[in-house]
């Protein structure tokens, strides 16, 4: 791996890579976090990689992602294992049917919130969060202002986040 | 301080959308932010995930294509639409605002061991009998829901046009409209066979309407539904000892084999894949090894069980 583009792009920029981690929060684990990042690109197959240092980085942040969820994940289990153990003998738990139910449920709701923002705002969160277009191709494809395209952004992402959050406060 | 969390998120929330540009580049600058107060990078984390789980929302699989095997079984949908349209009306009713829904329910189950069999009747006057290694859930206060955790069960339902029975399995929904049919729950699989009247399958996706001698077929995860027939009078024949199969491979059949008579049965790997169709006369001596000359396989003990090998 080391011979190849990504594996000497990441050896020249270890530091800095470190660095980014431990600004992340990553403290103590940082380096363990950057072997792991060393691994996965050494096993994982990637093509040919246009901004190899960027490609890097996004990997570096999306392994801090997956670490803040999993400890998130870990902390909510040992709650709904408290629950479950404090329930009322003779009330089972919520099914597991309730759980794909939930899921369309929900889909339905952020679809409607997406609609309520209006077509373009609608439009423009969905080239840019589904479809991965860039801010500026979004301005260009529909004929409004890079501004146009931030502002509405803004208010789209700002709005599924608290939908979002409002479902686990429900 | 309310006012700082506010400017903290604004700025999180901008740096969750610029990461999102394919083109992004400013990794220093996003460091840089982070770094600057211990809050911002928890900020940004709390953001990021909410974002992706929304992304995951949106990601949701919509209604699959349907395939059919047999000439036909399905109706166009535009004649449908009458009776579609209260069934749609009905089941939104029921979910409208479904956090009201799951805290009201009062779940409870049902449940046989492999080889026993029995029959349950709901408080509206509808019969399900339950298949050997089979579990549902229903609820107290609302007869009119039944969810096929796994196994196989026959449902006999009181139709009610006003509060139609349904029966959820795996992801999907049946509705009935007017009905007696089978439903399977194994191995990620999920097989509906009608005897009478008519059910309708996912009313809110795929909304397919099966009538009496049509059947589903559907395996989580695939793209697609398969839809086929079978005859009326076969649709749970496992109540009165015959198992009968329309190319089933021999592992569904083996499946099948340990759920009704309580032993174990399972295919090899050489004969796992294999289509079965005939039917399985059984009766009440449930003797396995007597099966191997229709099933073309031997039969050979294994344990406490049997396995369907090669000949």
């Amino acid at each position: 791996m080391a011979e190849s583009g990504l594996g000497a792009v990441f050896l020249a920029n270890r530091d800095r890579l470190l660095r980014f981690l431990v600004a992340h929060g990553a403290g103590d684990t940082a380096e363990d976090l950057l072997q792991e990042l060393w691994l996965k690109i050494g096993t994982s197959e990637i093509g040919p990689v246009s901004q190899p240092l960027s490609y890097l980085y996004r990997a570096a942040n999306n392994l801090m992602l997956d670490r803040y969820r999993a400890t998130r994940q870990a902390v909510q289990r040992d709650i709904a294992w408290t629950e479950a153990a404090t329930t009322v003998p003779g009330q089972s738990d919520q099914p597991a049917g309730e759980r794909p139910l939930i899921a369309r449920e929900q889909l339905r709701i952020v679809q409607q919130a997406l609609d309520a923002l209006g077509d373009r705002t609608a439009a423009i969160f969905r080239r840019h969060r589904l479809d991965g277009v860039a801010q500026r191709d979004i301005a260009r494809e529909m004929g409004v202002s890079l501004s146009t395209v931030e502002a509405d952004l803004r208010k789209a992402y700002r709005a599924m986040i608290d939908l979002r959050r409002s479902f686990d406060d429900s | 301080m309310p006012e700082d969390r506010m400017t903290i998120e604004d700025e999180a929330l901008d740096w969750v959308i610029r990461l999102r540009d394919p083109g992004f580049a400013n990794w220093e600058e996003f460091e840089a932010w982070m770094s600057a107060a211990p809050d911002h990078a928890d900020a940004y984390h709390a953001m990021a995930i909410a974002d992706q789980d929304i992304a995951e929302i949106l990601a949701t699989p919509g209604p699959k294509p349907l395939i059919v095997n047999t000439p036909a079984p399905v109706m166009p949908r535009r004649s449908r639409r009458g009776w579609l349209g209260g069934a749609v009306a009905a089941s939104l009713a029921v979910v409208t605002g479904y956090a009201v829904v799951s805290t009201r329910a009062d779940p409870y189950q049902v449940e046989t061991q492999p080889g026993e069999r029995r029959s349950v009747t709901l408080a509206d006057g509808s019969t399900i009998a339950l298949n050997g290694g089979t579990r549902l859930t229903l609820d107290r206060r609302d007869p009119r829901i039944a969810t096929l955790d796994r196994g196989e069960a026959v449902f006999t339902v009181a139709h009610d046009d006003a509060d139609p029975f349904e029966v959820r399995v795996g992801d999907d929904r049946l509705v009935d409209v007017g009905t007696r049919f089978n439903v399977v729950r194994a191995d990620g699989r999920t097989e509906v066979q009608v005897a009478e009247g008519a059910v309708v399958y996912n009313p809110r996706a795929e909304a397919v309407r099966l009538d009496a001698g049509h059947s589903l077929r559907v395996m989580d995860g695939d793209a697609a539904v398969q839809l086929g027939a079978v005859a009326p009078g076969d649709v749970a024949s496992w109540r009165e000892g015959r198992l009968i199969y329309d190319g089933q491979t021999m592992t569904e059949v083996a499946a099948q084999l340990t759920r009704y008579t309580g032993q174990t049965v399972r295919a090899a790997p050489e004969v796992a894949e294999r289509r079965f169709r005939g039917i399985l006369s059984l009766g009440d001596r449930n003797d396995v090894a007597d099966l191997a000359p229709i099933l073309g396989v031997k039969v050979r003990r294994s344990g406490s069980g049997w396995v369907l090998a090669p000949l």
